[in-house]
This record gives C-alpha cells, structure tokens and sequence, in this order.
C-alpha cells in the first residue's frame, strides 16, 4: 500500500508541475536540427552559431522592440522525428518562422507540414534540388544546392586530370543528389564514371566499399557525407592504400576537424567548402566573418565548427530581417517579406530569387563557392 | 583475388574483436542464462573510458587500456551485486526486464555526459599501414587482432585451468550440486559477470580507436555478441571463439560480394537460421531448453 | 471494470474534441492512444501467452509500411527488366491490406519461432525485428530508405455523397478511440473464450497444458496472429496520421516502450495496458514541459521500469485492484 502511495504521490507531483511556466514576451524563431544520431556533429555547429547571432541581435536591443527567442528542438537525425519537432514548434511553441532541418531528407520530410500550417522555413544547410523545385512556397533556402556546388567545381576537371571517377555517398537525399549533380557534370566534360557505392550514415566500416573502389582503377573518389563518416572514410581509405585523389563534397567536411582526427592521411584531399575561415578576407563580407569568427573562438567553441556554424548564424539574421520588415511576428508576412530582405551574411550577399513551378515558387540565394585543399596538415586554396 | 585477400585479411582481425564480445556474454549467457542487455554497453563504456583517459586526461594508450578493461570488470560486478543480486531464482523474463531497464539508464547517461556527437580516440601508431603485397593493414588493427588473441588465450586458460575457472564450469553444469559441494554461488556469478563484462570492455576499448566513440555504438555490438553466443552454443568457449570468426567472415564476404549495405544483417539472418535448423545452436552441449 | 463505468469512460473520452481546443496536448493524446492499442497486442502475446515476443515493433512497422505503399503506389524490378507495381488504392483499402499483412507475418513468425524457446525466442524475435529494419534501410526502390516516405495521404472515407476525412485532429482523435475500443473488446472476447483460456493454460505451465491436450502451437499461432494484426492495424493508423514513415520505426527502442507500457501496467490483465500507455504517452510531454532533456527523460523510464520490477512485478492494475480489495475489505469490517 505504501509502495502505490509513493508511486501515485511522484505521479501527481509530475502532472502538477505540467501547467508550465508563464514566459516572457519575446519573438520565437523555431530552430529544427539533429542534435543526436548520425549528423550530430554538424547540427550542433548549425545551432552554436546560431545561438552567437541570437546573443548578438539580442545585445544590439532584439527586433521590433522585443527580445528574441530561438526554440531549438531536437530532430535526432531522423525524418519521422524531424516532423515532430516542426508539429511541436508550431502549434505548441507558436513559431512564426523556422529554420532547419540541417539534411535534405529532414528538410523533404517537413514540408508538407509547412505548406499544412503555412509557416516558412530557412534551409540552411540542405542541397538537394527537390527542396525548391517541389512547389512549396514556404521555403526559402541560403545554401547552395548541390547542382550550383557542381557547377563550381567544373573548372577544377581538366586542371585535376581527372580521368576516371567513382563515387562514395550517404545513401539520402544529400548523398544522392550530389552523387547525381556531379557525375552529371562529370560526365558532360568528358570523365568516365566508375562505381557510385552507397553507405548508410549510421556506417562506420567502409572497408567493402573502399576494396571495390579501389580494384576499379579510377583516379579520383568523390565523397558526399558528414564531418564523422568523412574522418572515418579518410582513415580507412589510408589502411587500404587507396592511391587516388579524394574530394569531398557538400560543404559539411570540416576540414579542421578531419587535419585533427586523421592526421597525414587528409593531406592532398580536397574539400568544397560554402565558408573558408582560413582566408576570410576573400569573402563577401570579411567584416560580418570577423565577428561570427571572434565570438566562436571566444566561446571555446572547436575550431573545426567554423565551417558549419555560419549557417546558422546567418540563418538567424535572415529571420530576424524578415521579422523587421513585416512589422509583425506573423508567419504570413514573415513569408511574404522574405522575399525582400538582403542580409549581408557570411554566405554572401543573401536574397531569394525564384525558383520551382509558377505560382508556387521557392525562395533560393545563390551563395559562393570555395575550393580548398589540405596541404601538409594546412587548409590552403585551391588554385586554378 | 586481391579483393578477396584484403576480405580475408579484414574478416580476421574482426574476428578478434567479435571473439571477445562472443566470449563475454557466452559466460553471462550461458552460466548465469541472464540475457544481457546491458553487454553492449559494456562495450561502449571501455570505448569511453579509453577517450576519457587517452584523450582528455592523457594516460598512456596501452596503460589506458588495462584501465579501461579494470573498470569494465568493476561496472560489471557493480551491476550484477546491486541489480542481480536479489532476482537470484526469479525467472528469465524478470531478469531480462531489469537488464533492459539498466540498458536504459547507462546508454542515456552516456549520451548524457557525453553528448551524441561521434569522438576520436588517437592511437599512437603510425598512419601508414604494414603492406604485405596485394593487402594492406594498419598497424592499429595489427595490435587489436594481437591483444584480442592474447585476451581469448586468457580467457580460456582461466575457464579451464584455473580453480575459480572449474568453479563457474561447474556452477553451470549443476548449480545445487556445485552449491552442495561448496562453492560460493553468490561469488561465481559476480566474478562470473565482472569477467564477461571486462572482456566487453576490451573489445571496445580496442575497436574504439579504430573507429569512433558514440553513445549507441553499443547496440549493434550486442546484437553480435548475441548471434555469436547463439552460434557457439551457450557457455562454450570455444564454440564462441569460432562463432566470433565465422560472423566476420560471413560479414566482410557479404559485404564485399552481395551488399555492403546488409553488412550487418548478416549476424541476423544467421541467427535465425542456425535457431531454426538446430534450436539448441551449433555446438551447443546437452541441455534443456527454455 | 463494470459495463456502466466503461460507457460512462469511453462517452467522457470521446466528448474531449469539443472542449479541448489544444491541438498540441490532442496530438499528445492520439500518439498515446495509438501507442495504448499496440501495448494491448503486445500484451496479447506477453501476458496472456506469456511469449517474451521482444521483436513486436517489426509488425507496427510492417502494418505501417505496408499501408503507406499500398496507398501511394509502387513499383520495384524482380528481374533487371521485369518490373512489379501496384497503382494507388484508396486509404481504407491500404490500412486493411496492412492488417492483413502484418497478420500474415504473425503467422509466419509464430509457426517458425515457436521450435525455439525461452531465451532463444528471445533473441529471435530480436533478430527478426532487426533484419526487417535492415532490409527497409537498404531495399530503396520500394521503402525509399533512410529519405523516408513521404506525403502519405491522410484517411477519407466516402459514402455516397457523404465524405469523412480524417486528416483534422479531431476526426483522427475518435477514429483511434473507436479503434481502441474495438480493440479491447476483441481481446476480452477472445481470452475469455476457449482459445483464451488455453493460452492462459500455456502461459501457467505449457508441459501440463500439453499433456491434457491442448495443441500448444495452435494457440500460439492464433494468438501471434492477433496480436500482429492488432499491432499492424496500430502501424497503419500511425503512419496515416504522422504521413510520413521512415526505417528507423523498427528500432528496438520502441519495442522497449511498448514493453514497459505493458510490464508497468499489469502484463496479463486487460486495463494494465490502457494505464501503461497512458502513463508513457503522456510521461515525456510532462517532461518536456518541465524543460528536462530526453536524455533524462529515458533515465526516469529506465529506473521506472527496474523499480516496477522490484517492487510491483505485476504491474501497477493488480496492485491497485488487491489494495482496493483490502480497503473493501477493511472499511466492510470496520462497520
């Protein structure tokens, strides 16, 4: 009898303490990203930076009066749990805007609730060509996809040499879609494709894949993953004695994080990057990257982050111009001013242009990109 | 033909490391028939303790090793003297429950302390890896396969020849007669815990600089361990030893020929073969089942 | 619980559209409910059968992508040129081929499985979850894999000229109420019949069973049934409701929930699973609005479910049903 009374005491000490606290009046900015699982590394970064330019606006008197709030929920690397967090922003939370969800699946996988609630979202990270090509008019994307990512690198084939390509991805939609993007270019300029071998991003052994890779002769392996599979692809491909050129693409490579954790074997790797901490000075604006840069080493924050973080951060200023020039915390006018606002970010000179079916298009910023290679334990630019 | 090297190379030194975890959770399995949810985790703290001492307290790698694998064996005899203790003589299924339950809270204090983003242990060997013509090895996985055979050898030595070794043979053999004839129950399943513990520990230990540390990297070691267990037959030794290198083969030549991508199905779809043909396991001895 | 108690619940329960107008805290209830019906299946085959079935969430799983594909189409490639498909059916008709299916499964699983006993079956019905989720990773062309499926369409049921939709909250609140209701009726009926009382026989003691002459593996057989059609019926509902479904809905973890809903409850009594689910649906939304991370979160469910074992190994429905009676019992002699 004791025993059910203590239970049923904790049980009704825990509903009491549901009515939850009275908050203050601030402007919410929803923040959806993997925190855990397979990208936690990157969706940490995203919401480090995120949290500098949240301080910073804040210190500098907030928008339209008010303070703001990011709300930042956990979407665990996985789709199902990635609509969750959106549900939970929006109609717990009340968010008029949100940013996220850090990998195109996650992104793909909440936009239907976005267009169900009609709320938009910043994608800060996501490459994949189906986000703004689907029609959904709640989108409004800062990175690049990987089409442009692609683009960028054309002129490096012919001064590469590269002959005979393969391919190792993350079996998703950013995986995928940089796999296709760049063989498509690839291919147009003349290189031959060899295999395009998949992982899963939960994977940590890629002996079977990199084996397979390396009987087929090709002198250049493009990698599509996050910074952990990366480090572990590096490694394993060293063990293997796998003598070809290895680039990596979709910009989530921190490459001081991979010079730090593998060691020689990066050296004469290449890595696309959307954000080159190592030469700010070449930026759009070195002055706004000066800032984010101080306060994220000031912070502690590890240096390998830099590359990842500024999405977040200039996730946030973009929000927060929209907010201003709506006048109001309202998801609709936060839509439609979006459509206005330039933010001179890390990234670039942020604006939208459209892009998707007429009537329904999305909002797509066409940002910079950078190419560089790790040189003997240093992060250089590649030279053209 | 070099591709199939290489996989054979590959399949042998994993089969090291898959022996160890085999091994630790046929004792707890097959001696104390607890079904050990908790092994995988075992596995994961050796993995933590060595990122713990070797990267942020500095310990030297090998001595972070013996650590690693001291503290395995304390955690285990911690778990077994203040949750197993008093279920001695309940059935399996309360057992079981209790197991899941610690699952719970070590994995989550993990994650916890340590957040989920996937962390580096630096070993101190060279990058370069030995090549030995076609194959190639690095020297990291050269010393995980040494140790894990040095770890097995021990092991078997210890069940076999030592006393406390006789003890748990025949504490699984016939418990009320091996109580009749004095032996200290109680102790046996301790000490019998602690041991199957540590060796989890060491295989994470082992494999965790290889890799990477992450909260649920525990999981799809158990998993293994299980289908090891299954295969070898409860209790057996040996028969784990076996069953650790034939999962690994299965694996790296499935991988490398079928699906790289149902790598890890294979330890699955071999136990539920092996069950289904012979329900007792392949080389299992005589007794009863369920 | 006395029929009247039981109208008088089930009325109050389906009333809470109109006065709760928090679509938030009903989205809470209907995952809840949702999770209450599989925690009934799986009770089903733990307590009443008393089969440590650890691989339960392979039939949730099963039913739910069963319907989704149903319900969007597909097409996969048998051979390099041979190609299979199936053109888009309507909802209801998905949900049903789900059940079914997941039923099927059942049966596979229970006339295969139940050679192999104890901790052994254990380890199967883990390993066979296991392989499903694998194989729903790794077979792209029909499951998509990791990129999930995506924009299932939500239950709308035509009569005539009469159309119900249940893609608004509320509709979708009564649908899973009415299903838990059906649900727990089928199981009253069936273990309180024949075929109950035989697998209650088995659970006791199965050498004595058989040997008065109940055909063991035939009870097993229709209880893995329905328990995995239940399960797949509660699959097929959750993936019409979230509209999108993706592999990780085999991880173990969720056959641990389903697990300490039903241990927690009262394994092998028909309302421990109703307090089960309820308390652990709604458990992490408390502890969400108390600002306390999930991580913590699956701690206090750990220690939970390891003090619930201790120290009320039946359940919490048993536990208060014998202080009821003690109270009775005690207030009768005190007058």
């Amino acid at each position: 009898m004791k025993k059910i009374a203590v239970l049923a005491a904790a049980g009704l000490l825990a509903g009491s303490a549901f009515s939850g606290a009275v908050a203050q009046e601030t402007i919410k900015i929803g923040v959806t990203q993997p925190l855990t699982g397979a990208f936690a590394a990157s969706g940490n970064y995203v919401a480090q930076g995120a949290k500098i330019a949240e301080d910073e606006i804040n210190k500098a008197g907030g928008v339209l009066g008010k303070q703001i709030q990011l709300i930042i929920e956990d979407n665990k690397s996985n789709p199902t749990e990635a609509v969750s967090t959106v549900e939970k922003l929006i109609q717990k939370d009340k968010v008029p805007v949100l940013i996220g969800a850090w990998s195109s699946t996650l992104t793909l996988a909440v936009m239907p609730k976005l267009d169900e609630y009609q709320v938009p979202m910043i994608v800060e990270t996501s490459s994949s060509g189906k986000i703004t090509t689907s029609g959904n008019p709640y989108i409004f994307r800062i990175s690049p996809t990987s089409e442009m990512e692609a683009k960028a690198f054309q002129p490096l084939v012919a001064k590469m040499g590269i002959k005979k390509a393969n391919f190792l991805y993350t079996n998703n939609d950013f995986g995928i879609g940089s796999g296709a993007e760049y063989s498509k270019m690839l291919k147009a300029n003349g290189v031959e494709i060899g295999v395009m071998e998949t992982m899963d991003p939960k994977a940590t052994d890629f002996s079977a894949q990199l084996a397979k890779i390396k009987s087929t002769g090709g002198d250049t392996l493009f990698v599509t993953t996050a910074v952990e599979q990366l480090t572990l692809i590096l490694k394993q491909a060293e063990e293997q004695q796998l003598k070809v050129k290895i680039v990596s693409c979709g910009g989530s490579n921190s490459p001081d994080q991979l010079i730090d954790q593998v060691g020689s074997a990066s050296n004469g790797s290449y890595h696309t990057a959307f954000f080159p901490p190592w030469f700010p000075e070449v930026t759009k604006n070195p002055d706004v990257a000066k800032r984010y840069m101080d306060e994220w080493k000031k912070r502690g924050h590890n240096v390998g982050g830099l590359t990842e973080g500024f999405r977040g951060y200039d996730g946030v200023y973009v929000a927060v111009a929209a907010i201003k020039a709506a006048g109001k915390p309202d998801p609709e006018a936060i839509r439609k001013a979006l459509w206005g606002v330039t933010v001179k970010g890390i990234y670039g000179d942020i604006h939208f242009t459209k892009q998707g079916p007429a009537g329904k298009e999305s909002g797509q910023n066409v940002p910079v990109v950078y190419l560089v290679t790790i040189d003997n334990g240093k992060v250089v630019r590649t030279k053209f | 033909m070099d591709q199939l090297l290489q996989h054979l190379l590959n399949a042998t030194v994993l089969g090291g490391t898959y022996a160890l975890l085999g091994i630790g959770l046929t004792l707890i399995f097959g001696i104390m028939r607890v079904v050990n949810f908790t092994h995988g985790e075992l596995y994961a703290f050796g993995a933590y303790c060595m990122y713990l001492l070797v990267m942020l307290l500095n310990v030297n790698f090998f001595l972070a090793f013996f650590l690693a694998v001291a503290l395995g064996a304390a955690l285990g005899g911690a778990i077994e003297i203040l949750l197993l203790n008093r279920l001695r003589g309940a059935d399996i299924d309360t057992t079981m429950l209790v197991m899941i339950g610690a699952w719970i809270v070590m994995q989550n204090a993990e994650q916890l302390t340590w957040s989920g983003v996937a962390l580096s242990v630096n070993s101190p060997f060279p990058a370069d890896p030995l090549v030995l013509g076609p194959m190639s090895v690095s020297w990291n996985r050269i010393y995980v396969f040494a140790v894990a055979v040095v770890l097995i050898g021990a092991t078997y030595y210890f069940v076999n020849r030592t006393r406390l070794g006789k003890a748990m043979r025949a504490t699984f053999q016939d418990r009320d007669t091996a109580a009749l004839m004095g032996i200290q129950i109680d102790r046996i399943h301790t000490a019998t815990f602690a041991l199957g513990s540590s060796l989890a520990a060491a295989a994470g230990a082992l494999l965790g600089p290889v890799f990477v540390v992450t909260p649920t990297m525990g999981d799809l070691a158990a998993s293994k361990a299980f289908a090891i267990v299954i295969l070898g037959g409860l209790g057996n030794v040996v028969g784990a030893t076996v069953g650790g290198f034939i999962l690994a083969f299965a694996e790296e030549i499935g991988a490398g020929y079928i699906s790289s991508g149902y790598r890890d199905a294979m330890g699955f779809v071999l136990i539920i073969f092996i069950l289904l043909m012979r329900p007792t396991g392949l080389f299992a001895q005589k007794e009863r089942i369920g | 619980m006395s029929r009247y108690l039981s109208f008088v619940l089930v009325a109050a329960l389906a009333s809470v559209p109109l006065w709760l107008h928090d679509f938030y805290v009903l989205h809470v209830l209907i995952t809840t409910g949702i999770f209450i019906i599989a925690a009934m299946s799986l009770n089903l085959l733990l307590g009443f059968t008393g089969q440590l079935s650890l691989g339960h969430v392979a039939f949730f799983g099963i039913g739910a992508y069963t319907s989704a594909l149903v319900s969007l189409g597909f097409e996969i490639h048998v051979l390099p040129d041979v190609t299979v498909g199936l053109a888009p059916k309507p909802v209801w008709f998905a949900m049903l081929a789900g059940i079914a299916v997941a039923g099927l499964t059942g049966y596979a699983i229970g006339k295969l499985s139940f050679r192999v006993r104890g901790a052994y079956f254990v380890i199967v019905s883990i390993s066979f979850a296991e392989v499903v989720r694998l194989v729903a990773v790794n077979w792209v062309e029909l499951t998509q894999g990791p990129m999930a499926l995506n924009n299932i369409p939500a239950l709308t049921l035509g009569i005539g000229p009469i159309e119900l939709s249940f893609l608004r909250k509320p509709s979708f609140y009564l649908l899973v109420l009415a299903a838990m209701v059906v649900c727990y009726i089928i199981i009253v009926r069936l273990v309180t019949s024949r075929a109950g009382r035989a697998m209650i026989a088995l659970r006791e003691n199965e050498s004595l069973a058989m040997s008065v002459g109940i055909d063991v593996t035939r009870y097993l057989v229709i209880a893995t049934i329905v328990s995995a059609a239940m399960a797949g019926m509660a699959g097929a509902l959750y993936t019409h409701y979230i509209r999108i479904v993706d592999p990780d809905i085999f991880l173990f973890i969720y056959t641990v929930t389903m697990v300490i809903m039903v241990i927690t409850g009262g394994k092998g009594t028909l309302t421990g699973p109703l307090v089960g689910g309820a308390i652990f649906g709604i458990l992490p939304e408390v502890l969400r609005a108390m600002a306390i991370r999930p991580e913590v979160q699956w701690i206090i469910y750990g220690v939970l479910m390891v003090l619930v074992v201790y120290f009320l190994p039946e359940g919490i429905v048993p536990a208060i049903k014998r202080s009821l009676a003690g109270w009775k019992r005690r207030t009768v002699d005190a007058l």
